[in-house]
């Protein structure tokens, strides 16, 4: 056998293929995400500028001022408030639109292609259009709302309901997506399975609590996991609609984070310190799931 | 196809029950429609208002005066083609090498067992949270140390693996029958050709999924561009409309234009990729 066909014959062991196959992005990924991750745990155990202008090393200081820092935490209970609200909606909304649109009837096509326009406006675009819309002075959204009835408020002054206000619309920028991912996951559900649960005299409840939910576990499990990432990471749109206010009642761990960076403080390392408090949390309850996840695989949730 | 048997189904025996049930799922998915829509066209029709017509009470949704004046503002300020075609060059590059690059890695992930794959995976997922904020200021150093600083290049390259994109194609791959490879592997393919000749054109829907977030995602990424590019010339699409639309807008007329212009390209790919992302994906060819 000559070398190279020894070569490719070594490569095409699935188990040797495998390495091939992850190797550009594992490539890219521990470049250009983990080295700086790295990188940054050193910062943030440093006294530092965002311009580099003074260093010195504390240690945990910085971790240990975020604990006592009330605004870092207010900046938790703001960011929980929008996570609990944010993933089980848009989830539960999503999963029930699909289950309303999955055919391939032309109405469902047709509200389907409706329902994912939001992701043609960038976050900038989504903030602005809303916060304009919902403008008490000029927007006609809530002009609309007064005349079906609905109290006329401020919403983004308000410091109870702002945050609510972020809420939907990140509900209102992203169920389609979910939405459409879910479709695609119940399209490629075996009809057999419920050709059988038909037999069985399932109804179509039972039908979809029984065989498509569990056919399409993966992707729940994968909407889950990055909702739940996404929420607590949530920035872009707080930043153009409310910067954090009123009196920091929209004021998340990343929008505090961004602000002691590049706005108010100029602190990277007491800024990353914090950040990596977020990762750390954020770590925690992904590795949580994913091991449940895992666990219900092993379990012939697909096969 | 279940869908269908059931329309039939419907259609022999009638409800009244059933039709009002189906009535209503009608008002009520209009009613999302017209929530999801509204917004959106109405900052379509506010840019064409002139500056004294845009604060009028009552708020009209249709412009009693239509004008062109704001568009032509935002033109006059920003070289709005050259920043299309920028965006666009990396946008279609970054989609394309990720699309690659996550769907191997992906496979690889779902199907293959390897030595370290759970512990390389279990990494990657967590690299998956670190917020971008955290990691972007070492990141830039060390892309300016690599003299990338400014180029497309640095831009790109970055942004050519993902781990959500892994992620998502990994779930999809995980539910495809296990006898595909070893079909392939019986009739003599290798396993990039197991990979590219069966598992790939089985995922089309998935493909296509990813091919319109990250398209999209590249598009409106306001943040990485700002950082990394500091040429006027080569300037993303976001950056120019930024301006526009920051924080302290006080002219409202030219930031709904700048809103429509950045949504334009993406409405019109919307338009004529829809029915490829819309339509069935059912073609797995593993239906008995």
């Amino acid at each position: 056998m000559s070398w190279g066909k020894r070569l490719t014959g070594y490569w095409n062991k699935p188990q040797h293929a495998a390495y091939l196959f992850i190797a550009p992005a594992v490539l890219i990924i521990t470049l250009f995400c983990i080295v700086p991750m790295l990188a940054s745990f050193g910062i943030s155990t440093m006294n530092i500028t965002t311009y580099f202008t003074s260093s010195k090393f504390v240690g945990w200081g910085n971790f240990a001022e975020a604990f006592h820092d009330s605004k870092f935490l207010n900046s938790w209970k703001v960011t929980g408030i929008y996570t609990v609200c944010v993933v089980p909606i848009m989830i539960c909304f999503a999963l029930f639109m699909a289950a309303l649109v999955n055919s391939e009837r032309r109405s469902d096509k047709f509200f389907r292609t409706i329902f994912i326009l939001p992701i043609i406006c960038s976050s900038t675009v989504t903030g602005l259009m809303w916060k304009l819309f919902l403008d008490p002075n000029i927007g006609w959204g809530i002009y609309a709302m007064e005349k079906l009835g609905l109290p006329s408020m401020d919403i983004f002054s308000n410091v109870k309901l702002a945050i609510f206000g972020i809420v939907f619309i990140t509900v209102w920028s992203g169920f389609g997506v979910s939405c459409m991912i879910l479709v695609a996951a119940m399209q490629g559900v075996s009809t057999s399975l419920y050709e059988a649960a038909s037999l069985d005299g399932a109804n179509a409840f039972q039908k979809s609590l029984h065989v498509t939910i569990p056919g399409i576990s993966s992707t729940l499990w994968f909407i889950l996991i990055t909702q739940i990432i996404a929420s607590f990471q949530v920035f872009d749109l707080v930043y153009v609609i409310t910067n954090g206010g009123p009196a920091h009642s929209t004021e998340t761990v990343v929008s505090y984070v961004y602000s002691n960076a590049f706005t108010t403080n100029n602190r990277l390392g007491y800024s990353t310190a914090m950040s990596e408090v977020l990762f750390v949390v954020i770590l925690l309850v992904t590795v949580l799931l994913y091991s449940r996840m895992l666990a219900q695989e092993k379990n012939g949730g697909a096969q | 196809m279940s869908e269908n048997v059931e329309a039939i189904h419907l259609r022999k025996h009638y409800k009244p029950s059933e039709i009002a049930l189906k009535a209503l799922k009608y008002v009520f998915l209009l009613c999302i429609a017209l929530v999801v829509l509204l917004p959106v066209l109405w900052m379509s029709l506010s840019a064409f208002r002139p500056a004294d017509q845009i604060t009028i009470f009552p708020p009209n949704f249709f412009p009693t005066v239509w004008s062109a004046e704001n568009f032509q503002q935002v033109m006059d300020e920003i070289p709005v083609v050259t920043y299309v075609i920028n965006t666009a060059k990396y946008a279609v590059i970054v989609t394309a090498l990720s699309l690659l690059f996550n769907s191997m890695a992906a496979y690889a992930f779902a199907r293959i067992n390897f030595k370290g794959k759970n512990v390389i995976f279990t990494v990657l997922i967590a690299s998956m949270m670190i917020p971008f904020q955290v990691i972007m200021i070492p990141l830039f150093m060390e892309l300016h140390f690599m003299g990338l600083y400014d180029t497309y290049a640095g831009m790109i390259i970055p942004k050519c693996a993902a781990v959500v994109g892994i992620f998502f194609m990994r779930s999809f791959f995980y539910t495809l029958p296990r006898q595909l490879e070893e079909a392939g592997r019986l009739d003599g393919l290798t396993e990039f050709g197991i990979f590219f000749r069966i598992i790939l054109p089985l995922c089309k829907s998935a493909l296509i999924t990813q091919v319109v977030l990250t398209l999209t995602g590249c598009w409106n990424d306001l943040l990485w561009p700002l950082l990394m590019i500091s040429s006027p010339e080569k300037r993303m699409l976001s950056n120019g409309i930024v301006y526009f639309v920051g924080q302290d807008v006080t002219q409202y007329g030219p930031s709904f234009a700048a809103g429509v212009i950045s949504i334009i390209p993406l409405l019109i790919m919307f338009i004529f990729g829809q029915k490829y992302f819309v339509n069935s994906i059912v073609s797995t060819g593993m239906k008995e």
